[in-house]
C-alpha cells in the first residue's frame, strides 16, 4: 500500500488525489520520443514577463419582488491586474492596473422596471455611481455571481491580449520569440490566440498522458519539461475534433516533491494556443517551452510562504493580495450598501 | 500626507513621504487641517523618526524576491512628527491625508516660535537643512528666564566651544542692543554685557582674541559637506572673527616671598595678567570659608570657621597695606616658629604669607596659654575640632600660598587684584587649570561671591555671563560647600541681578538639581546612554535620548522654553584659536601684506 499526502490545501476542490483521463486524442507535436527536456536559460531578447490574474467577489445580494415576481440582483466587484517584471531581474516588479470595478448585476427581466440607479451607492466624495449596472439574461439565482465572473474573465482576456506581444506561428522564424510574455492564471482563453500568452494550470485534474506516460512527470527534475503535446479543447472522443480550438501543452516541474507528497506535487501544466490543422510546433512556442522551466523555477514560491507553493507563483500571490486590498474590506462595503439602502428605501418616495 | 494607519494626535503623528521627496530627522514641517467650520489649523513640528519598509509583504525574506524583481512591492517611507506648535491653539488632530510640507520662511518662524521672540531672537546654530535656529534672549538675560546648562561627555561634546559660540553670538549679533532699545535703554546693550570664563582645562581658552588659522578651511569643508549656500558664519549673520576686548587672568607661579609675580601659564607669553589676593583682603573680605570645600560636613567645624572668619575680619580692620598686623602673637610660645617673621615699629607681628597666617591661627587656637588657646578664639570648642581646622588649613597651604600674599606693595596689590567688572574688558578669562582642586574652588568661590555682592549693590543693568565648566565639581548634588551656596544664589537669584550662569558638566545627574532646573536653556551634546536615561534628561523625548549617544562634535540638542521639543543644531568651527598652534599670526592676511606692514 502507498500512502501520499495531497499537496493542495483542503479547500482546493478535488485536489490532486485522482486524475480524470482525457477522453479525446492527444498528439505528439514536438517529438515522438517521450523523455524529459532540459531547461534552457531565458534569452536576453525576452524583456518583460507579465503575470495576469483576476479576482471576483460578491458583496451583497438583492431580491427584487416586482408584484409577486421575484428576481435577483447582486452587488459584486472584480479586479483584473498584472505584475510587470523583468525575467532577468534588472528592475523591480511592479503592479499594473490593479483597480477594483464594481458591478450591480441584475436580471434583464427586471430591465426598465427596476430603479437601478437608486440601488447603486454613490461615492460620497465624487458623487459618482460606484456600482456600474449590468444586466444578465435569465433570472437564475447564480446569475449575478456568474455575471461578475464573466466580466472578470473578459477583463483578464482583454488585458492579456493588450499586453502580450504578437507571436508568429511559423515553424522556422529564428527571431520569433516575443519580447513580452504573458503568464495567465488557468488555461488560455479564447481570443488570445496569436499572442504570447501562456496559461498556467496549477491543479491537475485531467490526465492527458495516459498510464504509460504519466510516470515521466514524477521523474522530472526541477526545471525540466515534457515534450510538447497537442490536443483539441473539449474533445470527448465521441464527435469529430475538427474546428475545435487547438492547444499546445507541456508539463514543467518547479520543485522536488517531498517523499510523503503526491508524486505530481510541484508539477505545472502549461498551455498555449495552437494554430489549427498544423502538425508542427512553431519555433516561438518551442522557445517559450524551453525557457519556461528556468522562468517558472525563478518565480516559484516556497511552501512556508504560500500553501499553494510552488505552483502559485510569487508575483501571482502578490497580485492576489493586492487585488483583495483594492476591493476593500468586505465588512465596510456591505455596511455602506446597507446604509445606502436604508437611506434610499426607508423614505417612501 | 498624514498617515491614517498610525494614530494622528495633536502632539504626534506620522506622515508618508511622496516618491522623490526626502525627509531627515530634525526637519521642520507644517501641516494644515480644516475644522468642520472651515477654519484652518496649522500644526508645526519636528521630524523625530523616519523609517522605510516594504509595504504589503509578510515575510522578511521577501526582500530578496523584491530585489530580484520577482515580487512587486512598494517602499513605504514615513516620518514621525513631534508637534512643536499648534496655531490657533485648537488641539484637534490633523486629518489623515492632510498634506505635510517642509516649513520654510514664515512657517519656519512659526515652527520655531521666532515670531514670539521678535527682536530678542539671536542665532544659536544651524538646523539640519541650513536654516537658523533662533534663541530667545529674554530667556537668557533674566527677563523671562535665565541661565544656560550644557551637558555632554568631555571631549566629544565640546561644551565649552558651544558656550563660547553662544557668547560670540550674543555679543556680536546685536541682540543685546536690540533688546535694550526696545526697553528704551533701561537694559544695557552689548557695551554693558560682560562675560567671565573660568578656564579649567589646559590653556585652551588663552587665545580667544587670536584668529584661528583653520577656520576658513574647516568652514569651506563644512559648507561643501552640507551643501550650504555660504559659510556658516555668514548664514548665521555673525562675523568670522575672534573675541574682542579680552583680558586673561592667571594665578602667579609659586615663588619665594617677595619674588616677582609672573602668571603661571606655559603657552602664552604676553597679555596674561597674574592675579593675587592680599592677605589683608583675605581676612577683610572673609575668604576663609572658601578654603574649606567640605565645611558643611561637620557642624562644629563650620562654627569654628565662622568664628575665625569674624576674628580675622576684625583684625584686618586695624591694618593697612597687604600684610596683616597682629599684636598678640608671641612666636616663642609656638611649637614651630616661622623663620621669616617680621616685626613692625610698634612691635606688632606682620604676617606676610599664608603660612604665617596659619601659624598665627595655630598659636591662637592651640599653643597659647600652654596649650589652652585664646579662650575668645577657641570658644570652648574641643581641641580635636581645632586641630582638624588647622590640619585642613595646612593641607591647602601649599596651594594657596602663591594666591594669598602679604608681601605686596599697595601698587602691586592694586595692579594684580582681579578686576572682572569695572575694567574695559568684555570678556575675562580666568585661567585656573594650573591650580590644584582646593585652590580652584577658592578662586571660583571668591570671585563669584565678589561678583554677586557687586551686582547686589549695582543692580542688573549690565548683564554678566559666567561660564563655568564642571559644575558637578563646584555644586555637587550631595555635598554642600560655600561655593555651592554662591552658585545656588546665582542660579536662583542671579537672573534678577543680571548674572547669568552658563554652566556645563558631563553629567547633569550629579549636579545640584536646583541649579540645573533653573536653567531656561538646556543644551545636550553627546551623552553616555545610561546617563541619558536619568530623570534630568526627561526634557528630551525618547528618540532624542537615544540619539544623544551618537551626536558628533559640533552638534547639539538645544531645548528652550518657546519650543516644547529640543532641536538639533550644528554650529560653526571656532573663529578664535583654542590652542597656540591654531593661532593665525597673520590674522587672515597674506604673508606679503604682513611683511609690507613691517617694512613701512
Amino acid at each position: 500500500m502507498q500512502i501520499r499526502l495531497d499537496p493542495w490545501p483542503v479547500d482546493t476542490l478535488d485536489g490532486q488525489l485522482t486524475l480524470k483521463p482525457f477522453a479525446g486524442l492527444v498528439y505528439d507535436a514536438e517529438t515522438p520520443r517521450w523523455a524529459a527536456v532540459a531547461q534552457k536559460p531565458v534569452p536576453e531578447s525576452l524583456k518583460r514577463v507579465l503575470t495576469i490574474d483576476g479576482k471576483p467577489r460578491m458583496e451583497a445580494r438583492l431580491l427584487v419582488d416586482d408584484d409577486g415576481k421575484l428576481s435577483v440582483a447582486g452587488f459584486g466587484a472584480y479586479v483584473v491586474g498584472a505584475v510587470d517584471l523583468c525575467p532577468h531581474g534588472t528592475r523591480q516588479a511592479e503592479l499594473l492596473n490593479v483597480e477594483a470595478k464594481r458591478i450591480l448585476a441584475y436580471s434583464d427581466e427586471a430591465e426598465g422596471r427596476m430603479p437601478i440607479s437608486r440601488f447603486s451607492p454613490r461615492n460620497p466624495h465624487t458623487g459618482a455611481l460606484e456600482y456600474q449596472p449590468h444586466s444578465f439574461a435569465g433570472s437564475q439565482l447564480e446569475g449575478p455571481k456568474s455575471a461578475v465572473q464573466r466580466l472578470m474573465l473578459a477583463g483578464e482576456q482583454t488585458l492579456a491580449a493588450q499586453l502580450a506581444s504578437a507571436l508568429p506561428l511559423d515553424e522556422t522564424d529564428v527571431n520569433a520569440l516575443a519580447d513580452t510574455l504573458v503568464l495567465q492564471d488557468g488555461p488560455v482563453r479564447i481570443g488570445t490566440a496569436g499572442s504570447a500568452v501562456v496559461g498556467c494550470v496549477k491543479t491537475l485534474h485531467t490526465d492527458y498522458l495516459g498510464a504509460d506516460r504519466i510516470g515521466l512527470l514524477s521523474e522530472l527534475k526541477p526545471g525540466e519539461r515534457t515534450p510538447i503535446l497537442r490536443f483539441a479543447v473539449g474533445d470527448n472522443g465521441l464527435t469529430q475534433a475538427q474546428h475545435r480550438e487547438q492547444r499546445f501543452t507541456w508539463y514543467v516541474r518547479l520543485s522536488e516533491a517531498p517523499f510523503y507528497q503526491h508524486p505530481l506535487a510541484g508539477v505545472m501544466r502549461l498551455e498555449m494556443h495552437a494554430p489549427e490543422d498544423t502538425d508542427f510546433v512553431p519555433r516561438a512556442v518551442q522557445d517559450i517551452a524551453n525557457l519556461s522551466g528556468s522562468l517558472l523555477c525563478r518565480l516559484a514560491s516556497q511552501p512556508h510562504k504560500d500553501a499553494r507553493a510552488p505552483q502559485n507563483l510569487i508575483p501571482t500571490a502578490a497580485l492576489e493580495q493586492a487585488m483583495g486590498r483594492a476591493m476593500g474590506s468586505l465588512d465596510l462595503v456591505t455596511r455602506r450598501i446597507r446604509s445606502h439602502l436604508v437611506r434610499e428605501l426607508g423614505v417612501v418616495a | 500626507m498624514v498617515l491614517g494607519t498610525e494614530d494622528a494626535t495633536p502632539t504626534i503623528f506620522w506622515f508618508s513621504v511622496s516618491p522623490g521627496a526626502s525627509v531627515q530627522l530634525d526637519d521642520l514641517v507644517v501641516v494644515q487641517t480644516m475644522k468642520p467650520n472651515g477654519q484652518p489649523v496649522d500644526f508645526y513640528g519636528l521630524v523625530d523618526n523616519v523609517r522605510k519598509r516594504h509595504e504589503g509583504v509578510t515575510f522578511e525574506s521577501d526582500v530578496e524576491d523584491i530585489v530580484a524583481g520577482v515580487l512587486p512591492a512598494s517602499v513605504s517611507y514615513a516620518a514621525r512628527v513631534l508637534v512643536t506648535r499648534v496655531s490657533p491653539e485648537d488641539f484637534i488632530p490633523p486629518q489623515p491625508g492632510d498634506i505635510v510640507q517642509h516649513a520654510r520662511g514664515k512657517a519656519l518662524e512659526m515652527a520655531l516660535s521666532a515670531d514670539k521672540m521678535k527682536e530678542a531672537a539671536f542665532p544659536a546654530g544651524l538646523l539640519a537643512d541650513g536654516q537658523i535656529l533662533p534663541l530667545n534672549f529674554r530667556f537668557i538675560n533674566g527677563e523671562s528666564g535665565g541661565h544656560i546648562n550644557i551637558s555632554g561627555i568631555s571631549g566629544v561634546a565640546t561644551k565649552t566651544t558651544y558656550a563660547l559660540f553662544l557668547l560670540h553670538s550674543i555679543f556680536r549679533s546685536g541682540v543685546m542692543d536690540k533688546v535694550a532699545l526696545k526697553k528704551n535703554g533701561r537694559q544695557a546693550g552689548s557695551a554693558g554685557g560682560k562675560a567671565i570664563i573660568f578656564n579649567v582645562k589646559g590653556e585652551d581658552l588663552l587665545f580667544l582674541d587670536k584668529p584661528n588659522n583653520e577656520v576658513v578651511e574647516k568652514e569651506t569643508e563644512a559648507r561643501a559637506a552640507k551643501g550650504l549656500s555660504a559659510d556658516r558664519y555668514s548664514l548665521l549673520g555673525l562675523p568670522m572673527s575672534p573675541f574682542r576686548d579680552v583680558q586673561f587672568l592667571a594665578p602667579p607661579r609659586a615663588g619665594a616671598v617677595g619674588a616677582a609675580i609672573v602668571p603661571h601659564v606655559d603657552q602664552r607669553a604676553e597679555g596674561v595678567t597674574p592675579f593675587v589676593f592680599t592677605l589683608r583682603e583675605f581676612c577683610q573680605r572673609r575668604m576663609l570659608p572658601y578654603v574649606f570645600s567640605d565645611a558643611g560636613s561637620s557642624l562644629n567645624l563650620g562654627f569654628v570657621i565662622g568664628n575665625i572668619e569674624e576674628k580675622l575680619a576684625r583684625l584686618s580692620a586695624d591694618s593697612t597695606g597687604a600684610a596683616l598686623l597682629v599684636s598678640d602673637w608671641d612666636p616663642a610660645q609656638s611649637e614651630e616658629i616661622p623663620d621669616d617673621i617680621q616685626f613692625d615699629a610698634l612691635g606688632k607681628v606682620s604676617l606676610h604669607t599664608f603660612g604665617q597666617l596659619i601659624s598665627y591661627l595655630e598659636y591662637k587656637l592651640i599653643d597659647q596659654n600652654d596649650g589652652e588657646g585664646d579662650p575668645k578664639w577657641v570658644l570652648k570648642q574641643s581641641p580635636g575640632t581645632l586641630r582638624a581646622f588647622i590640619r585642613r588649613l595646612r593641607g591647602v597651604q601649599k596651594h594657596l600660598t602663591p594666591l594669598v600674599r602679604g608681601d605686596l606693595t599697595n601698587q602691586q596689590a592694586e595692579k594684580f587684584r582681579p578686576n572682572l567688572i569695572s575694567g574695559g574688558y568684555q570678556l575675562s578669562v580666568v585661567d585656573i587649570h594650573n591650580l590644584s582642586g582646593p585652590a580652584q574652588m577658592f578662586v571660583v568661590g571668591v570671585m563669584l561671591r565678589d561678583l554677586f555682592e557687586y551686582k547686589e549693590k549695582n543692580g542688573r543693568q549690565d548683564t554678566v555671563f559666567v561660564v563655568l565648566d564642571e559644575l558637578n565639581k563646584y555644586a555637587p548634588r550631595d555635598d554642600s560647600s560655600p561655593i555651592k551656596d554662591v552658585l545656588l544664589d546665582i542660579a536662583e537669584r542671579g537672573r534678577s541681578l543680571g548674572i547669568i550662569l552658563i554652566g556645563a558638566q558631563q553629567t547633569a545627574s550629579e549636579v545640584e538639581r536646583r541649579i540645573v532646573s533653573n536653567a531656561a536653556i538646556r543644551v545636550v551634546g553627546r551623552l553616555d546612554l545610561a546617563e541619558a536615561e536619568r530623570p534630568e534628561y526627561r526634557f528630551l523625548p525618547q528618540s532624542f535620548r537615544a540619539r544623544a549617544g551618537i551626536l558628533q562634535p559640533g552638534t547639539m540638542l538645544v531645548s528652550q522654553p518657546d519650543i516644547p521639543n529640543p532641536v538639533l543644531i550644528n554650529y560653526p568651527f571656532p573663529a578664535w584659536a583654542t590652542r597656540s598652534d591654531e593661532v593665525d599670526e597673520h590674522a587672515g592676511r597674506e604673508v606679503a601684506e604682513v611683511g609690507a606692514d613691517w617694512l613701512d
